[in-house]
């Protein structure tokens, strides 16, 4: 969620309609082990992102950096998409049995917190707007993404799509919604005075 | 603002998934660029260099239900030597426990480096020694005496001896992970422990699809994870290794069958952090028959150190390097004492950068040592472009 205080009753919200679910990743094709893997989570890829492509200037005032985490369980990303603020720390705790190698080579942040185990936890500032698409070095399954925002008009979807950008100052806007990877739809909506926006967005 | 680049969009980067999850495909492909190499240290068992070679590996794995699955994997090497590497069913009789059953062309049991020695777990760009250096023993044909086996001393990669099959061909690796041995497997997951066990057709230097000697291989591995920066492990491996064919060249016809390869190895990884190394350990003997004088006597030993490690400089940039030799026991000849195959040893480093995380460029220098043969040093700069999902 956006790290803003938010004046109750205005902004923008609705629903980003995914009609087509994204496929968990599979883990590849393990002919050389003598044995079956163990068992693990599969990533959870009903959530996308709704955001605002650009905002009023007042958004990028400087603020706190904020701290999020994104846990590693049972081979899986825990969220598999968190969207925060330049600046913000984000902690990648290793709650799972076997050891985890989180990294990315993703323009926005190339980082590499190399081989630690359980009970373990690094963290990796995010300083600069874009995707940051986190991988695991020892389990190609496991993937994840971070989008990092320089204004505070985000919100990650509920499960079930519903999602809400508060506190938008009146005008129009575009509001793109994003899934797995890339923005899929955008659409302009006009924000009143007071009141809110209602905007579906469906992902075909 | 969030669009990724259309590039990485173009290929694959998960393997594909088809019929609801119930076939998954993967695939691996690697260029490997190196001058000739006049020594022939890379030379594999298939006669050629694995440091100049093409290969498209296609993995697949068939998910029937809860209890069956088939795997099988397909290779392109040099552009033309297509074959299934390996293809199996495997039977898992509870699902929910680590316990399994695999029959068919299945993966090798002994040795650590069987699933790192090539391609995308390979932190390097040759393969270590035990696991494709060729050594001058050839399964169909025989040294009629010690003088015979020292005069291929550094002749593996075209060796050729009087009794059996007379024309040159390529000897042995101590462990060959060019091709997969055909049998049943049984594997386990018990706490900190993993066990496999094998029963197949071949031998460990020689894994077969057909039968050549109605002999039987028994292999297995124990691997301990007492922490979850250290994985230790010990296997074992005895199958018989000449050929049949050779029962009508020997005067001792009965010692044919009975020639055993027997191998034992110890392994153990370390990593943390930044940091990972590895090491193993590994002894095999041969059983010759005896032809004639001067007889070889004893059993042939080889026996193989390796250690390797990698660094991770910064994100998608490693730097690792392997020590690595083959020694040889010796072998009294009508003149001399000598080892029956040339000690040989190598260094190889270098780095690899990750273009992308399924793209993967790897530069590496080696240096060859041998301790006779024709050529007996070789330097050797190779680079290797890696692409799998």
């Amino acid at each position: 969620m956006p790290a803003q205080a938010s004046p109750a009753g205005t902004g923008i919200r609705g629903r980003l309609d995914i009609r087509r679910l994204a496929r968990p990743a599979e883990r590849r094709p393990d002919v050389a082990s003598p044995g079956a893997p163990g068992p693990r989570d599969v990533a959870d890829l009903r959530r996308g992102v709704v955001y605002l492509e650009s905002a009023p200037r007042a958004a990028f005032d400087e603020r706190e950096p904020g701290r999020a985490v994104m846990d590693q369980r049972n081979e899986r990303f825990v969220p598999h998409v968190l969207a925060v603020m330049v600046g913000t720390l984000v902690d990648f705790p290793n709650n799972d049995r076997t050891y985890h190698n989180v990294f990315s080579l993703s323009r926005a942040r190339r980082f590499d917190l190399g081989r630690y185990a359980a009970g373990k936890s690094k963290a990796v500032r995010m300083d600069r707007p874009g995707v940051v698409r986190v991988f695991c070095d020892i389990h190609s399954h496991m993937n994840a993404f971070v989008l990092v925002f320089n204004h505070p008009f985000f919100d990650v979807t509920e499960d079930d799509g519903r999602y809400v950008l508060p506190a938008v100052p009146a005008g129009t806007y575009s509001v793109v919604g994003w899934y797995e990877g890339e923005p899929r739809l955008t659409r302009s909506v006009v924000v009143p005075a007071s009141g809110w926006a209602e905007a579906d967005l469906v992902v075909p | 603002m969030f669009a990724e680049p259309a590039a990485a969009q173009l290929l694959p980067e998960q393997p594909l998934s088809i019929a609801g999850g119930r076939v998954v495909i993967g695939a691996e492909i690697t260029g490997t660029f190196a001058p000739d190499d006049p020594g022939f240290y890379n030379y594999t068992s298939y006669e050629f260099s694995a440091l100049r070679n093409f290969r498209l590996g296609v993995s697949a794995e068939l998910r029937a239900n809860d209890y069956v699955q088939v795997l099988g994997e397909v290779r392109l090497d040099q552009g033309h030597l297509f074959e299934a590497y390996g293809l199996f069913v495997r039977v898992r009789p509870w699902p929910r426990r680590r316990f399994d059953l695999q029959a068919g062309r299945i993966p090798p049991t002994f040795g650590a480096m069987t699933r790192s020695a090539y391609g995308s777990g390979n932190i390097l760009i040759g393969q270590p020694l035990a696991y494709q250096y060729l050594a001058s023993i050839r399964p169909d044909a025989l040294p009629s005496n010690s003088d015979d086996l020292l005069r291929m001393r550094g002749r593996g990669w075209l060796s050729n001896f009087p009794v059996g099959n007379a024309a040159a061909g390529p000897g042995l690796p101590m462990v060959n992970t060019s091709r997969w041995d055909t049998g049943v497997q049984a594997h386990g997951v018990f706490s900190l422990f993993e066990w496999t066990g094998a029963v197949s057709t071949g031998s460990l230097s020689d894994p077969r699809v057909r039968d050549n000697n109605s002999g039987r291989q028994l292999a297995g591995r124990l691997v301990a994870r007492p922490h979850a920066s250290m994985v230790l492990g010990a296997s074992a491996s005895r199958g018989a290794w000449l050929s049949r064919t050779l029962e009508t060249e020997v005067p001792s016809a009965a010692d044919v069958p009975h020639a055993r390869q027997v191998a034992f190895g110890g392994d153990a990884e370390y990593s943390a952090g930044r940091v990972l190394v590895r090491g193993e350990v590994i002894r095999s003997t041969w059983d010759m028959p005896r032809v004639t004088t001067p007889a070889i006597g004893d059993a042939l030993v080889a026996t193989s150190v390796l250690v390797e490690g990698r660094y991770k400089v910064m994100p998608g940039f490693y730097l690792a390097a392997r020590g690595d030799r083959i020694d040889y026991s010796e072998i009294l000849g009508s003149r001399l004492r000598n080892t029956w195959d040339a000690d040989t040893w190598r260094l190889e480093a270098g780095a690899g950068y990750s273009v992308t995380r399924n793209i993967m460029l790897k530069g590496a220098w080696q240096r060859n040592r041998r301790d006779g043969g024709r050529v007996r040093h070789d330097d050797l700069v190779a680079a290797q472009v890696l692409y799998w999902f």
